[in-house]
């Protein structure tokens, strides 16, 4: 990742002008360092009041049983699995940008990847939450792993999907937060460098030492490659290991084949679509226009469109093999989806998943910021509901009709999932509280060879032909971060 | 290589000091300090910063040997003297019976746990029925009384006595009448000690009344055949039975005995010879008996009556008018019926349900005219189950309103609740001196008496019972009484001034009387529980009643019934007459038809609520006789148009915590009628204002053309006996992810006969009787979270003419919405359970291996493992598996029956209850197959076929459910599987099940 000149054909990661390495530190920094804004918060008296909405909703669950919730005989997971997957799944995009678009070295992902690393992190959380709040004795949780006991020779059952699980999710989290972690040294020590008394002393631990020095910053980039190396698998590995959970069984609408590309897609979809929820919401209130750039959302809007649309070709390609399968369950299992007591769900999902990435073929929709945050939500939403049809509407009515039943959720169900996003955002605020919210050092490798002001000195040298000047300039039109005036500063002197 | 080199560890060693010479003689060079750590003065001796280690090797040593020790066993205390007759953990059987019906009575530690058929008497069933299997629970009902009381105060018995003897005294005095009201009394012993009293206290009459009724049967007997009885009916003699109305698999007389008797000429092993009866039901709602019909017919109450007339005219050629004109489908349904019933003279039979005399006399006609007397209607081995004469019981109405009574007591007689005309008695009884009812509980009738005299549980009771002529049952106590409470007849024995005891007084009483000629004595009786005193059966019957005027009375009777709407009375299969209204296990036991539990409803056609503006969860005001209440609707296919049935035996409010306020009673739209009470009126119906849901255990009624129920008629069955069973096996090829599982030794499976199955569920509540499954409640039922391990699935299929004007089944509920009629419907049960699949999907996806495979084929569930992701269930294509939502056992909001210390008593200690959080599910009764195992290893002998029942299995009537060992070819089972009519529920899917399942034959016209 050394500077270098790149194509003036590629638009600008950073915008602004006379940013120098310190400005972009103090930019950075201005939420660690100085006390919160308002915006934060009302955004954190919110998420704190919506995580003790879940402190409530779990203990009473604990205390009084499962049967707090609406499951019954036929339908034994709901609200509470729909939640993990979703949860889950919403940590995929984190892993995706910290990592795999390391290897593929898309320069992009800097100054979003911080974030949506502490996404993925809390959203595995909140995931690992349900795990064991649904189980109907929590407090034996740990049984789940293979650990030494005094039951006999008992040990877990490798074949259930569920223990693969476990192993799945905790590495996941082990690896994600590493991998965070480590990214976090340099910034947080740039924050103990600059912070003086107990705070200094805080990140001065936190920063395990980070001096700075030549041989650091190798050791830092090569672990930087090797964690993204483990978490890349780990982006398939996860999702598809959750989609075991369902692919495995004998229940029609469940036992199929596609789970686990269909829930990876759907994974970073859904992923990306709450990474922009964020960013957006973030570049603003935290002023950080110039580091997340309008480049930065189209990107992110065009991954959400590509995997939107494999989501979509899931969707069709159950239908069809439904049907061709010739089995009557798997057809009355997805004809029950759309026509059944749950097809408002179906078709909401179809609509939020389906239909509503599709308008990012539009760049006017693409680069709108209030519509792509709008569908950003709308894709979350849909989201969930995919789970919740997979889930509910497959066992609502499986196999016996005499045991089909219907789901309605308990307040201890709204509870939980309010609440997980109160827990959610909770964790989200007080990281941007207390660190970085984009990686100082990652933007600022990029400062001299993708940011604006570095572009328009060398068109300003004359270092590219007029008609590729021109290009840069038309793809400027959609910045919002640019001026008129920085457009016509693109000029050689 | 030699070698002179000498090694050296230090210069001391090698300079030889003495110090070094000294030590090295030991064997630590060092002294070790136990002495000193051992002595006292060790304890206070400094420990040095170089024994850190040694310290803390050594605490860790010792802690970890410390944690070695097992944890302490604490012992259950033995009894100080051990009764000779219990051992912990071994059961003890005694023979008692229940409502006539021999039983035995299974105690352990003392404390009976639950009833089972008696297998070695003769006559009556083999199997229970659900109040018979369930009744064990009310030894336990918190809500007896725990004492006699006068004016609602607990006394002492001698001041109860003094008291009475007091009253009883008076009344002989004054002339006055003292009358005994109670229902049908078999027992000779009470009987007895009735007399008893009335020797004493001359003035004495004895009054009995049924709260469901069968007067009409034996006024009707009276004068067709002069003998005032009610008849045993033998269905298993007749090729053809025709009903109309009467529910005689289920609550009509002894529905159980009739169960068993009706299937045996139409289950597994009668279709294998070929043969198979018909059964044509002409009803109004869709009863049990109806559901198990070949061709049921919807009629209007008011066109039973006509039914007769037509039948009677088609059959003896006679000409009455009043045969069914309007019903066309009736019409050509009889004319069928007529020529077969015709076909086989002295094999066919027609019952009604009808409590009116001269409907019971026209049918006395016509099973004159088929010669059903005999063979299969049996007056001289009559039934004593239903004595009541509701004449009677309006003369002591009269009587008491004219002051004539003196004293009135009641003994399992609860008219203030089940009489029709409640305030009636009410006023009668406040004119009555001195009052008293034996209830064991302060119901309705009691609490508006002047004393109660509690009388004890059969359980805990001496007596004996004879439903049948010469059939006599002895009823011995497995405990003694719980509460201070004393049972009748010892009360009436002690008023007659008869100081023995009770026990005394029934052994003396059989020695007389019954014992007397059969060359058996009373010890004998202990044992084996009954006495059956031959048949004299061959006396010939002669029809004498008044065909023509019973005619004449019958359309008559229609006339006044008919109406718009009209309204049908019914006895329900769990809660009857409403007497065990407190047992939770019958409350949550699903009615058959409409799956409902807790409380009853307005049973109306889908069509006619469309008519009326009624949805589901509707609620309807239904008004009848002056009397109207407001109910829950209940779509019933299969229902007569115009037609509104409801369940009596509901409503209580004095019964009990679990019974309080449970449905409403329908008790009061009945109405007297020449004379007997008829369950049958008029009646207006409307929709009101507000919804109710139903606690049903099943919300979907139809298979959507799904094989998982296989079915065909006889006719094809005939033709191949593989007719509709699919022969799976035979024509797949299937290929296997796992391994075979082996079964050397034992493999458990079961067999059931859909044919034989009537789908009473009797088998759910033994089951829940032997397995501890708890009772949730209505909230919790319709949140569909009932623990059945075993449920009876009912399936309906609508039949409609199509366009080609076949009549063909639909089951698709997007087929169903469009249908115009659902009158005709055909109705499957199917018992589900556990399958104990070999390739079990529950068991791969079980995180924590908390449910595996044994090696005699069961699906083991290990309650302690287990912690709740509920992947198992989700991934049961049966879902026969149920979880505990919630700690049912110790949960003050699920406080149904059980969470106090006197009512857990009934918990099989053999199987442990569990606790939330856990799953759980049908496991083969395990305990009874272990048991089996043990007894047989400590004979010395190998198990046989039949050492092991399963609670279902032993509770069916019906033997639709056929246990054992699938690895010995000569087991009843391993037979039954061999059937052509086998088949696997969901074996396309290959999970192996090992239950098999016999096609529905039903002997159907068309054939």
């Amino acid at each position: 990742m050394s500077s270098h000149n790149e194509s003036i054909l590629r638009e600008p990661l950073i915008t602004g002008k006379n940013i120098t390495y310190a400005q972009v530190t103090d930019d950075i920094l201005l939420p660690v360092e100085n006390k919160p804004n308002k915006a934060w918060w009302i955004g954190f008296i919110f998420a704190a009041l919506g995580a003790m909405l879940w402190v409530v909703s779990v203990s009473y669950t604990f205390w009084t049983g499962i049967g707090a919730w609406g499951l019954n005989k036929t339908v034994g997971w709901a609200w509470d699995i729909t939640d993990f997957v979703w949860w889950v799944g919403i940590g995929h995009a984190g892993t995706l940008i910290s990592a795999v678009l390391l290897l593929f070295r898309q320069n992009w992902r800097n100054s979003i990847n911080r974030s949506a690393e502490a996404m993925t992190i809390f959203a595995v959380i909140c995931a690992a939450t349900y795990v064991v709040a649904h189980m109907g004795r929590p407090w034996l949780a740990y049984w789940i792993f293979p650990l030494p006991n005094q039951f006999g020779s008992l040990w877990v059952n490798f074949n259930s999907p569920l223990v693969w699980d476990a192993f799945a999710i905790s590495t996941y989290f082990t690896v994600s937060l590493v991998f965070w972690y480590c990214g976090l040294l340099p910034d947080i020590a740039s924050v103990r460098d600059r912070a003086s008394g107990l705070k200094q002393k805080i990140y001065s631990v936190l920063s395990f030492g980070w001096n700075g020095s030549v041989k650091t910053w190798q050791r830092f980039e090569i672990v930087s490659l090797i964690l993204a190396g483990i978490s890349t698998p780990l982006v398939l590995s996860v999702h598809t290991i959750v989609s075991m959970d369902f692919a495995t069984s004998v229940i029609p609408g469940w036992h199929t084949t596609i789970f686990p590309p269909y829930f990876v897609a759907g994974a970073i979809f859904s992923g990306f679509a709450m990474v922009q929820t964020l960013l957006l919401i973030l570049r603003k209130v935290m002023n950080f226009e110039n580091y997340i750039t309008m480049f930065h959302i189209e990107s992110m809007n065009k991954i959400i469109l590509v995997t939107g649309s494999i989501v979509g070709i899931a969707y069709l390609t159950e239908l069809f093999i439904a049907w061709y399968s010739g089995s009557e369950y798997e057809m009355y299992a997805f004809e029950n989806r759309i026509a059944g007591p749950y097809a408002w769900a179906y078709w909401c999902m179809m609509t939020c998943n389906v239909i509503s990435p599709q308008l990012f073929w539009f760049k006017k929709i693409r680069t709108s910021i209030p519509i792509s945050w709008v569908l950003s939500i709308v894709v979350n939403i849909g989201m969930w509901f995919e789970r919740f049809v997979i889930i509910v509407t497959s066992l609502h009515r499986d196999y016996l009709p005499s045991s089909w039943a219907m789901f309605y959720p308990t307040w201890t169900d709204v509870g939980i999932f309010v609440g997980s996003i109160g827990l959610f955002f909770t964790l989200f605020l007080l990281f941007l509280r207390f660190l970085p919210g984009i990686a100082i050092a990652e933007v600022k490798l990029l400062l001299k060879s993708s940011s604006l002001q570095h572009k328009t000195k060398l068109v300003q040298e004359g270092a590219f032909p007029e008609e590729q000047v021109e290009y840069f300039r038309n793809s400027l039109g959609k910045y919002d971060s640019v001026s008129e005036e920085d457009i016509n500063a693109l000029k050689v002197k | 290589m030699d070698s002179n080199k000498k090694y050296w560890k230090g210069l001391e060693e090698l300079n030889q000091t003495p110090a070094f010479v000294k030590g090295s003689k030991s064997e630590f060079a060092e002294s070790i300090p136990v002495e000193d750590v051992l002595n006292e003065a060790g304890l206070s001796t400094k420990t040095p910063r170089r024994d850190f280690l040694k310290a803390l090797g050594f605490g860790l040593g010792a802690v970890t040997l410390a944690a070695c020790n097992r944890t302490p066993i604490h012992k259950a205390v033995p009894y100080v003297i051990k009764p000779e007759e219990i051992t912990p953990g071994i059961p003890n059987y005694y023979a008692s019976s229940f409502n006539g019906q021999s039983v035995i009575v299974r105690t352990r530690e003392g404390r009976p746990i639950s009833l089972e058929a008696n297998r070695n008497s003769i006559g009556l069933n083999q199997g229970t029925d659900a109040t018979t299997t369930a009744s064990v629970l009310d030894l336990y009902d918190m809500s007896k009384l725990h004492n006699p009381q006068i004016g609602h105060k607990d006394v002492e018995w001698s001041a109860l006595d003094a008291t009475v003897i007091a009253a009883l005294n008076k009344a002989t005095a004054s002339a006055k009448q003292i009358t005994i009201v109670s229902n049908t009394v078999n027992s000779p012993t009470t009987l007895a000690s009735i007399a008893q009293l009335a020797a004493k206290y001359p003035t004495t009459n004895h009054v009995q009344v049924d709260a469901v009724s069968y007067s009409g049967i034996i006024e009707a007997n009276r004068t067709s055949f002069g003998k005032a009885v009610v008849p045993s009916y033998h269905f298993g003699n007749a090729q053809v039975v025709v009903s109309v109305a009467a529910d005689f698999l289920g609550s009509w007389l002894a529905g159980e005995e009739h169960t068993q008797d009706f299937i045996r000429n139409r289950d597994h092993k009668t279709l294998k010879s070929g043969k198979m009866s018909r059964h044509i039901q002409f009803e109004s709602g869709l009863s049990m008996t109806g559901s198990n019909a070949d061709v049921r017919i919807a009629i209007k109450p008011s066109e039973e009556g006509a039914v007769l007339i037509s039948l009677y005219n088609a059959i003896t050629g006679a000409n009455l008018s009043g045969g069914v004109t309007a019903n066309k489908k009736a019409a050509t349904a009889i004319q069928l019926t007529a020529k077969e019933l015709q076909s086989n003279q002295r094999n066919a039979v027609v019952v009604s349900g009808s409590n009116d005399v001269n409907v019971q006399t026209l049918v006395n006609a016509i099973n004159s005219a088929l010669g059903a007397y005999g063979s299969i209607i049996d007056l001289d081995n009559y039934s004593k189950q239903y004595q009541g004469s509701d004449a009677a019981f309006q003369q002591f109405i009269a009587n008491a309103n004219a002051g004539q009574v003196g004293v009135a007591f009641f003994l399992n007689s609860n008219p203030v609740y089940d009489y029709y005309k409640s305030e009636d008695v009410k006023n009668a009884l406040a004119k009555v001196e001195f009052t008293l009812s034996f209830s064991d509980r302060a119901d309705e009738t009691a609490t508006t008496l002047k004393a109660i005299a509690p009388t004890s549980n059969f359980l805990e009771s001496w007596g004996d019972a004879s439903s049948k002529e010469g059939y006599f049952t002895v009823v011995q106590p497995t405990i003694n009484p719980v509460f201070n409470t004393r049972q009748a007849e010892q009360s009436l024995l002690i008023w007659a001034g008869n100081t023995s005891s009770i026990y005394d007084f029934v052994k003396q009483n059989w020695e007389a009387t019954i014992l007397a000629g059969t060359g058996k004595d009373w010890k004998q009786v202990l044992q084996t529980g009954f006495i059956y005193k031959g048949t004299n059966s061959g006396s010939f019957y002669t029809f004498n009643g008044d065909v023509q005027s019973a005619a004449s009375a019958v359309t008559a009777l229609d006339k006044s019934i008919a109406g718009e709407v009209e309204l049908r009375l019914y006895e329900s299969t769990g809660m009857r007459d409403g007497r065990y209204a407190n047992n939770a296990y019958l409350q949550e036991l699903p009615d058959p038809i409409s799956k409902v539990t807790w409380g009853n409803y307005a049973a109306i056609n889908p069509k006619f609520a469309e008519q009326i503006g009624v949805g589901e969860n509707g609620v309807v005001k239904v008004e009848a006789n002056g009397y109207s209440v407001e109910l829950p609707a209940l779509l019933q296919p299969g229902q007569a148009m115009g037609t509104v049935s409801i369940a009596v035996g509901y409503g209580r409010y004095l019964v009990g915590k679990a019974g309080n306020n449970v449905g409403e009673n329908a008790f009061p739209f009945a109405k007297l009628v020449n004379g007997t009470v008829q369950f049958s009126s008029k009646a207006t119906i409307e929709k009101v204002a507000g919804t109710y849901e139903l606690a049903q255990t099943q919300t979907h009624h139809t298979i959507e053309g799904r094989n998982i129920i296989r079915e065909t008629s006889f006719a094809k069955y005939l033709q191949d006996p593989n007719s509709e069973s699919g022969r799976f096996s035979d024509t797949h090829k299937t290929y296997d992810l796992w391994n075979k599982f082996e079964s050397p030794g034992h493999k458990w499976v079961m067999a059931i006969d859909l044919n034989a199955c009537t789908g009473c569920g009797s088998c759910i509540v033994a089951c829940n009787v032997e397995n501890n499954i708890p009772v949730v409640g209505r909230d919790e039922v319709r949140r569909r979270r009932e623990m059945h391990w075993l449920r009876i699935d009912r399936y309906y299929t609508i039949q409609d003419v199509n366009e080609q004007n076949e009549v063909v089944g639909y089951t698709e509920e997007k087929k169903i919405k469009h249908l115009q009629d659902f009158e005709s419907v055909t109705v499957v049960h199917q018992p589900m359970l556990c399958q104990h699949c070999d390739h079990a999907p529950c068991e791969t996806v079980c995180p924590v291996l908390a449910t595996v495979h044994s090696s005699e084929g069961l699906n083991h569930m290990a309650y302690n493992r287990c912690f709740g992701t509920r992947y198992c269930a989700n991934n049961c294509p049966y879902k026969v598996r149920r979880f505990n939502w919630f700690n049912y056992w110790n949960d003050s909001r699920f406080d149904n029956y059980l969470n106090n210390e006197f009512t857990q008593l009934v918990l099989n200690p053999d199987v442990t209850t569990r606790s939330r959080g856990v799953m759980e599910k049908c496991s083969m009764c395990i305990q009874r197959i272990q048991a089996g195992k043990l007894q047989a290893k400590i004979e010395n002998r190998k198990l046989k076929d039949g050492d092991v029942t399963m609670a279902c299995q032993a509770a069916c009537s019906a033997n639709a459910i056929i246990f054992g060992d699938a690895n010995d070819p000569e087991s009843e089972v391993a037979k039954a599987l061999r059937n052509e009519r086998v088949y696997y529920v969901l074996e396309e899917i290959n999970v192996q099940p090992n239950i098999g399942y016999m096609t529905k034959v039903r002997n159907t016209f068309e054939a």
